[in-house]
């Protein structure tokens, strides 16, 4: 058992002053670098793989845009809500029953999740037309799903 | 007359047996501190869901110590044997001075085997997989400098062992209560079983009430250092993390931890194997049971058997209150330093951080945060810092586990 091992079993009333210090010296500066430099090896391993999925995410949406404008050239009647004729040409088409407090929320948060930056315009909010309520759905789900 | 006197000697054995005859002045101070904190959870909801399993199980101990008792061996004559209707001749013997006793086991108390999993370190970890499947890590990843705050806040840790080793702790014991700096229950507790078993009920304590008096003392100390223009910084929006970044952070942060630095692995690890329970999005139960069920229980077992540790003869002591006055200065340090490189970063960045959000890096998930919160809207009622401040709230909790890893190996 070397001197070092010996320090950690005597109590420190046995320490002298310098002994004191040099241990505590030896914690503090063994402390203030290994948590930073895990930590800052964190960040570096964090920015690091940010970038490449924001790289790779990147490539993936303009893929998807490009696949976006070719097809809406051909525009989907099924699936766009019927504009009313009298409707001002910014305003949203909504579904009767769906309060305007609920198209801003929904305006809000489209708004936050692309940034302000992009020019994005909300078009319809409709309900869905599902046969069974929310709750319903989410009892049949917790029924049916494999254990 | 028969009857009287096996009356008058029932009720003379019970008198004999009750507390009133076995307990001494400590156990009725404790039983005062217990009702006092029991009041602080109920009426002040000081961290209740803590504080009155832990005030509890205080009670308890100082009403009943046995409840802690370690089993033990009894030795018995035979005569005693036959008395208390034991099988001499079935029990293993030991022979003293010519007489032979036989080994008859005693049980332990109830809390002692319930404190096996603090003792041998198991809940603390648990409680780490519940926090895990509960923290978002997004504001982290959008904002990684964030962990340079979370790693500052730690400062105090190791500035409180300075002091506690001079205050005649040994390194171990100093060790231990530093850790209370890092603001956070389980680790606190974990390093200390490995650590300083013996200051276990003291320095829970002291490190669970400076985490519910969170926003009383951190407010001053951030207002100190700060000025009125540093407080009213609005920062700019977190870009949004996308699902697979969440999903690979926790692996990642793992994998790097446990190599590194392999003590930290337990309390890591399982923060890190909730939240993968979380952003995963496939073993939703799982991450259910973990975060709800699993981890209530732990917390009535770890908070009960931990407020158990306080008998009046462990923590009626001088280094009880040295721990507390330490605590208290590891605490402040932690918060001080946090807002400190908040400040550094406030400089650096050209005024885009603001250095509230630095106090924030000690860990005590979600109190610390919303502090930052406060004390920003009150300069400023229309800044939002709380999202901003999550980011080094969790690294706070990565910062004080890794700073537990540290200690557990250098001390």
């Amino acid at each position: 058992m070397n001197i070092s091992n010996l320090a950690s079993f005597v109590t420190s009333a046995d320490l002298s002053l310098s002994e004191k210090g040099i241990e505590s010296a030896k914690v503090i500066l063994t402390g203030f670098v290994v948590v930073f430099a895990v930590l800052l090896l964190l960040i570096l391993i964090i920015k690091l793989y940010g970038l490449i999925i924001e790289k790779a995410q990147g490539a993936a949406e303009n893929r998807k845009k490009k696949k976006l404008k070719e097809s809406s050239e051909v525009p989907k009647t099924s699936s766009a809500p019927v504009q009313p004729a009298k409707v001002v040409a910014k305003a949203p088409s909504v579904d009767s029953g769906i309060s305007d407090e609920v198209v801003a929320v929904i305006s809000a948060a489209v708004s936050t999740m692309y940034g302000s930056s992009q020019g994005v315009r909300v078009k319809s909010i409709k309900k869905s037309d599902t046969e069974r309520s929310a709750w319903a759905n989410a009892g049949v789900l917790e029924n049916t799903r494999p254990f | 007359m028969q009857i009287i006197n096996g009356f008058v000697e029932a009720i003379q054995g019970l008198f004999l047996s009750s507390g009133l005859c076995s307990l001494n002045w400590q156990n009725y101070v404790m039983i005062g501190v217990s009702i006092v904190l029991l009041y602080l959870a109920i009426k002040k909801q000081y961290e209740p869901l803590l504080l009155l399993p832990i005030a509890f199980g205080m009670l308890l101990v100082n009403l009943y110590p046995a409840i802690m008792a370690a089993p033990s061996v009894e030795l018995l004559t035979e005569q005693q044997c036959a008395a208390q209707n034991i099988d001499f001749a079935s029990h293993a013997k030991t022979v003293i001075d010519g007489v032979t006793y036989a080994e008859n086991p005693t049980y332990g108390g109830l809390l002692y085997y319930l404190y096996q999993g603090v003792k041998l370190g198991i809940y603390p970890p648990l409680i780490f997989l519940g926090i895990g499947c509960m923290t978002d890590f997004g504001p982290l990843i959008a904002n990684p400098k964030s962990l340079i705050l979370g790693a500052a806040a730690q400062i105090g840790i190791f500035i409180t062992f300075f002091g506690a080793i001079f205050l005649g702790f040994t390194p171990a014991e100093s060790g231990a209560i530093g850790i209370i700096g890092g603001a956070d229950g389980p680790t606190a507790i974990y390093v200390t079983t490995k650590l300083a078993p013996h200051l276990l009920g003291s320095i829970a304590i002291a490190a669970y009430s400076y985490m519910a008096l969170v926003p009383i003392i951190q407010p001053p100390i951030m207002k100190a250092l700060t000025t009125k223009k540093e407080r009213s910084v609005v920062m700019e929006q977190l870009r949004p993390v996308s699902k697979l970044e969440k999903i690979m952070f926790p692996v990642i942060v793992v994998i790097l931890i446990a190599i590194f630095l392999p003590d930290a692995a337990p309390l890591v690890g399982m923060l890190m194997l909730g939240n993968l329970f979380k952003e995963s999005g496939v073993v939703d139960r799982i991450a259910k049971a973990a975060q709800n069920e699993l981890m209530n229980i732990i917390t009535i077992f770890l908070g009960t058997t931990v407020g158990a540790t306080a008998s009046g003869q462990n923590f009626l002591t001088l280094s009880t209150i040295k721990i507390i006055i330490l605590g208290l200065f590891a605490f402040c340090m932690g918060t001080a330093f946090g807002v400190i490189f908040g400040k550094i970063m406030y400089k650096l960045s050209g005024g885009k951080v603001n250095p509230l959000i630095g106090s924030a890096g000690v860990s005590a998930v979600p109190m610390a945060a919303r502090v930052s919160q406060r004390v920003g809207q009150q300069e400023n009622p229309g800044n939002f810092l709380l999202m901003h401040a999550m980011g080094p709230n969790v690294a706070g909790v990565i910062g004080s586990a890794v700073a537990a890893g540290v200690l557990l190996n250098v001390v």
